[in-house]
């Protein structure tokens, strides 16, 4: 199980999901993408897009604006 | 004064995670509640002002009373030469309702961040950003211009007020986000 770390601070939307997107594509199924965003409308496009495609998703509020969203690559 | 302090954070501790709290001020709406929200208030700027909700036609105005206030005079600028544009100039900045509500939003949008904890100055990632968003805006603000209105002005409330130029301009837009879209993933990803 391998874990990755996006960093997509200071990144505005769709920036975020289009990068999100590149990378679970490269991913193995059970790998966890923890992307970092202070983005809000990240915070709301990201986890949507991840719960649509099937992955498990978790947003934790790591700091004031700062979110990291963690996805588990179901599939 | 200890004591109070102590009393304070748990004040701020309790409203952290209040039910109400995270639902109304933290968490944020639906794309539908959103909308009609939008659509509701913007039936009330019409009421209230006589004119439909715009936003960049107010930063024109801004743009006019800075330059006049340097001195320089826009009389005699096709842009502003209406008997209308004249006497929103001559009024002023304090009489201007589109001007006191793009400073309401401004201020409505920095509260909302502050309420739901959400404020935070972003770094710069990359030169990049810097050239985009100049390049950008200034696209931005002449279309809007000649446009005769920005995705408010003339999309939003032109659409609202059943007028066909605001469907033009929603077509018109599909296709330039298209552009921009393939532009932006080959210049950022």
């Amino acid at each position: 199980m391998n874990e990755v770390i996006l960093d997509c601070l200071g990144e505005a939307c769709p920036v975020p999901l289009v990068k999100a997107q590149n990378k679970i594509a490269e991913m193995n199924i059970g790998d966890i993408l923890i992307v970092q965003i202070d983005h809000s409308c990240a915070m709301k496009n990201l986890p949507e897009w991840a719960r649509k495609d099937g992955h498990n998703v978790e947003v934790e509020e790591v700091d004031d604006g700062e979110w990291e969203v963690i996805i588990e690559k179901l599939k | 004064m200890e004591n109070k302090a102590e009393k304070k954070v748990k004040f701020f501790d309790r409203v952290k995670n209040n039910d109400y709290y995270i639902k109304w001020i933290k968490s944020p709406f639906t794309y539908v509640a959103a909308a009609v929200l939008l659509a509701i208030f913007q039936i009330v700027t019409l009421a209230a002002t006589g004119n439909p909700w715009g936003v960049s036609g107010v930063f024109a105005y801004w743009g006019a009373w800075i330059y006049e206030a340097v001195g320089g005079t826009v009389d005699k600028w096709f842009y502003f030469a209406s008997p209308g544009a004249q006497a929103t100039l001559d009024a002023g900045f304090m009489e201007h309702a589109g001007t006191w509500r793009n400073i309401g939003i401004i201020f409505g949008a920095l509260a909302a961040t502050f309420l739901a904890s959400g404020f935070k100055i972003k770094k710069i990632k990359s030169k990049k950003q810097i050239v985009a968003a100049i390049i950008g805006g200034l696209m931005m603000g002449y279309g809007a211009r000649i446009a005769a209105g920005c995705n408010i002005g003339a999309l939003f409330s032109g659409i609202a007020s059943l007028s066909l130029s605001g469907w033009v301009f929603a077509v018109a837009m599909f296709f330039g986000a298209v552009v921009g879209s393939k532009l932006l993933v080959k210049f950022f990803m």
